[in-house]
């Protein structure tokens, strides 16, 4: 068990919150993004991305204790995937829009910036509270280096 | 005669604690937000091996190992499977793990402060007061 084990665990949560805040932006950038895949010679609206995270339990080590009911500090947290928001898109009615359908309706991708608002503030949250833990186990590594002194 | 009076080793398990608190502190802060996670906490393992009965493998030869597991580790790391704090299933409470860091933080502080103590304790008496 490596002394920097903490940071390294807090770096790993940086980078995944980092990533929400990538896949956040990149959502608000395409609020009104029409044209962003060709399905069966048919655009199809932007989809709302989400990321999915999972605790990093990695190295045979942390799964021989979880077997034997002993469980392991943990390793941090990884993104393991970025899933598309399943949810129908919005329709608006607009004819004049180039990618309206013969009723003049115009599917608009299911971002909600609402939502999207609030998920990066909870991102920017946990990204503050993960500089903190760092802080902290910086200055008590320094600390340690004063034993002695 | 001992040198090193039981402080120093005493001193040394509680830094052991702390720093191994700090990582279970970081770990659970940074699954703040993932789903199902469920929180660790440290804990003395001495009174919790008692109410534990240890599990005795069964050896036909005296050359087969035994369940025991030969790290002497006094801590035991748990999950609180109890509490579901967060609807998506994440057990993390972040104000009582923020809150949990500055305690772990000033009580590991003050055990350096300690073994320092007893450091230029033990200095003082090699150079005889002087």
């Amino acid at each position: 068990m490596s002394i920097f084990q903490s940071l390294n665990t807090t770096a790993s949560a940086l980078t995944a919150q980092r990533l929400r805040m990538d896949v956040i932006s990149s959502n608000m950038a395409n609020v009104d993004t029409t044209r962003a895949k060709l399905v069966n010679g048919q655009w199809e609206p932007y989809r709302r991305k989400v990321v999915v995270m999972e605790p990093m339990e990695k190295g045979f080590s942390s799964y021989l204790q979880a077997a034997m009911d002993r469980s392991s500090v943990g390793n941090g947290v990884r993104v393991t995937k970025i899933v598309e928001d399943q949810t129908p898109f919005k329709l608006v009615y607009d004819p004049t829009n180039p990618d309206a359908n013969k009723d003049g309706y115009v599917q608009l991708p299911n971002v909600d910036p609402l939502k999207e608002m609030v998920d990066l503030m909870s991102a920017t949250r946990s990204y503050e509270a993960n500089v903190t833990v760092f802080n902290a186990s910086k200055g008590m590594l320094m600390k340690a280096l004063e034993i002695g002194k | 005669m001992k040198l090193f009076s039981r402080t120093f080793t005493m001193l040394e398990q509680g830094l052991d604690y702390a720093s191994l608190k700090q990582k279970v502190i970081a770990n659970n802060i940074a699954n703040a937000d993932t789903p199902n996670y469920k929180a660790k906490d440290v804990r003395f393992k001495t009174a919790l091996e008692q109410a534990l009965a240890p599990l005795e493998a069964y050896g036909t030869n005296p050359k087969h190992f035994s369940f025991k597991s030969p790290d002497t580790s006094n801590f035991l790391v748990t999950t609180r499977n109890d509490t579901v704090y967060n609807h998506n299933g994440n057990s993390v409470d972040i104000d009582k793990e923020m809150s949990e860091l500055a305690e772990n933080q000033i009580y590991y502080n003050a055990l350096v402060e300690r073994l320092n103590g007893q450091f230029n304790t033990l200095k003082m008496v090699i150079k005889g007061g002087k």
